[in-house]
């Protein structure tokens, strides 16, 4: 702010009029708005893309929908970690133990190559994943919260690798490095749903055949969708509430939030918790989309992936996390097709190692140049909140934008 | 302005009554003594000073009442309740509110919605009546919102409400944190250096705002270090030197006390 302004309250609006800025879309922010028609744009050209080729025959039909679910899983995560870096301002690294849990709990009661039960239905399962899941965001809460954000990230991270260790190593509870295999599907002992897959029976469509594999995968898609729907719901809510105002205080000044009388240790810890459930139920798709489970979904690597989409997307924003969900897959399943590329080519010099480390590597590359091109250009990352945090409603009395 | 409960009695009984009162407060960094058995009262309805050198240990003072820093002995009573060694969110619930002394800014909030984390005890802060409850919640955002452009409206920066918090002025911001601050609905309110880096006439309008809210029932401690500023609002006036009261008297009795003046010049004393 100029300091020739008066600082005679109003008279120096008047005066500042002219050089101030909205921070929200209700300005004359339009470079805000060239972003989101772009993004729009780039969306729309890559469903095309996707559609066009399943149409030609180039991408199958069940990949496209397994690239839909992979998205919504990701978008899980950030959602999740968006509420504790977004909403709260905690530097929160433990979202693969989360991720995790997810997968592990229900898995654990109702696989048949799980050492403890395979007697609980899945959907079951999900709500002990909750409980679970909310016990260990206590546990992991508890002592780091009152911790400086530097010291949380930290102790987050190696209370994460504790929880991976001890799957890895816990064998008589889960079946250790070898995995968890006989997964049920996700709706085995529900009604209609268990069979579904099955009774529809196959169809021809141009290229492809749609069988039973199709059909499930269409189902778990389903599944995921109705997990990112309602999180998505219910977070945004949250976040425009008093609530999110709260923890946006928080993040912003910590002990600006306390003088005020909010209670700042127990909203840390709600969206810990609440953070840590959403991203639990991404691992619940995980699992159930595949055979076979291993403690490599504890892998740090998709704690780092669920902090590129938040930071990518927008911090504090939901549409940000959404869109960083699908970035993440762009880039993890894009790049597998840029190593299948060097694969193919390098085939005739017979480098097939060189070449599954160009596309390893590749990855790591664009996610490296993404931050960086992002970080420089676009700090608040591509779909910044864009709503003051009022309740909706609220201002319906005024002549607001 | 204030509807807590205790507030009818206290625009009666201008008598003893303290709003804030320490007793023996004493706080020691390594071997350093900030605060030096401190006892003094904030009697309810004033306008108290709180002056001294720097390094008097005013600030450390303020963060000990308002629960920022724990006490090495002694206690701490607001509205007659013991707060000592409480968090400072739990000191605001008994009815003491602080400012900063660097105003302390919103990010990525505009001044309407920094304004709306005043109030006290939002049903919407809790995550259940935000679904189970969307009308009230409704309701009690629609009043606090009128209640924050009221104010807004009243310390003439009702334009400011849609500018980003962290666009405007220094001096902008001290009358949102204090708008702010009346939201809380506080009983004292401790401001921590009101106008330092504020021009004159804001400091004039914060004065004729300051004597205002204090007409309507606020209990005001504030430290400045503006001499002029200070002696011609507040009475009493406190003057701390080297973590201790050094004495308590009318602007009158603390310009004309000897050693007032020498605490000032000299230093603290000691040397």
């Amino acid at each position: 702010m100029p300091d020739d302004h008066d600082e005679n309250g109003a008279d120096a609006v008047d005066d500042g009029d002219g050089s101030t800025r909205s921070a929200f879309e209700g300005g004359e922010d339009t470079s805000q708005e060239r972003i989101e028609t772009a993004t729009n744009v780039v969306l729309a050209v890559a469903a095309l893309g996707l559609l066009g080729g399943a149409m030609v025959g180039l991408i199958s039909p069940a990949y496209l929908v397994f690239l839909v679910s992979l998205a919504g899983m990701y978008a899980l995560l950030s959602l999740g970690l968006n509420v504790q870096w977004g909403y709260a301002g905690l530097i929160n690294f433990s979202v693969a133990a989360f991720f995790g849990i997810g997968a592990y709990v229900p898995v654990l009661l109702s696989a048949t190559g799980s050492p403890i039960t395979d007697s609980v239905p899945p959907v079951a399962g999900v709500f002990v994943a909750v409980i679970v899941t909310v016990v260990l965001a206590l546990a992991i809460g508890i002592p780091t919260l009152s911790l400086r954000e530097d010291y949380l990230a930290i102790a987050s991270l190696g209370l994460a690798e504790v929880v991976r260790l001890v799957f890895r190593n816990q064998e008589n509870w889960t079946g250790g490095t070898s995995g968890v295999g006989g997964i049920p599907l996700f709706f085995d002992g529900v009604p209609v749903l268990d069979t579904l897959p099955r009774d529809i029976g196959t169809v021809d469509v141009g290229f492809y055949t749609l069988g039973f594999q199709f059909w499930n995968s269409l189902l778990n898609a389903a599944i995921v969708g109705a997990f990112v729907l309602g999180s998505f719901l219910v977070l945004r809510r949250m976040h425009r509430s008093p609530w999110g105002r709260v923890l946006r205080t928080i993040r912003s000044d910590e002990e600006l939030a306390e003088a005020l009388g909010k209670n700042t240790y127990a909203f840390r810890m709600q969206a810990f918790v609440l953070g840590s459930v959403v991203a639990m139920l991404a691992g619940v798709y995980y699992a159930y989309s595949n055979y076979y489970l291993t403690p490599d979904i504890f892998d740090p690597i998709y704690t780092f992936y669920a902090w590129i989409a938040v930071i990518l997307g927008g911090s504090g924003s939901n549409r940000g996390a959404l869109l960083g969900g699908v970035v993440i897959v762009a880039i993890v399943e894009g790049t597998r097709a840029i190593g299948d590329v060097a694969f193919s080519l390098d085939l005739v010099v017979t480098q097939l190692d060189v070449a599954f480390t160009l596309g390893a590597s590749f990855r790591l590359l664009a996610i490296g140049l993404l931050i960086i091109l992002v970080m420089r250009f676009r700090p608040q990352g591509v779909l910044p909140p864009r709503d003051e945090l009022i309740w909706p409603g609220a201002r319906g009395g005024e002549a607001d934008e | 302005m204030s509807e807590r409960d205790t507030e009818p009695a206290a625009q009666q009984s201008s008598g003893r009554d303290a709003v804030l009162r320490t007793e023996n407060l004493r706080k020691t960094f390594g071997g350093l003594t900030a605060t030096d058995d401190v006892t003094m009262e904030v009697e309810r309805g004033t306008i108290t000073g709180m002056i001294g050198p720097n390094g008097a240990g005013k600030s450390t003072f303020f963060n000990l009442v308002s629960g920022f820093y724990q006490p090495d002995g002694g206690e701490v009573l607001v509205n007659g309740e013991e707060t000592t060694n409480m968090e400072p969110h739990e000191v605001t619930e008994h009815g003491l509110v602080r400012t900063f002394q660097t105003p302390r800014k919103l990010e990525g909030m505009t001044v309407r919605e920094a304004m709306l984390v005043g109030p006290q005890q939002q049903l919407g802060e809790s995550v259940v009546p935000l679904f189970t409850r969307p009308g009230a919640v409704e309701t009690e955002e629609r009043r606090n919102l009128e209640r924050a452009e009221e104010l807004l409206e009243r310390f003439e920066i009702a334009r400011l409400a849609d500018q980003p918090a962290t666009d405007i002025s220094g001096g902008q911001l001290k009358l949102v944190e204090l708008a702010r601050a009346m939201l809380a609905e506080p009983d004292v309110l401790l401001l921590d250096e009101p106008v330092a880096g504020v021009n004159p006439t804001l400091a004039n309008k914060l004065k004729a705002i300051i004597r205002e809210l204090n007409d309507d029932g606020i209990t005001f401690l504030i430290i400045e270090h503006d001499m002029g500023f200070i002696m011609d609002l507040a009475d009493p006036i406190v003057v701390l030197n080297q973590g201790a009261v050094l004495m308590e008297g009318t602007p009158e009795e603390v310009r004309s006390d000897d050693r007032v003046v020498e605490a000032y010049l000299g230093g603290g004393g000691g040397e």
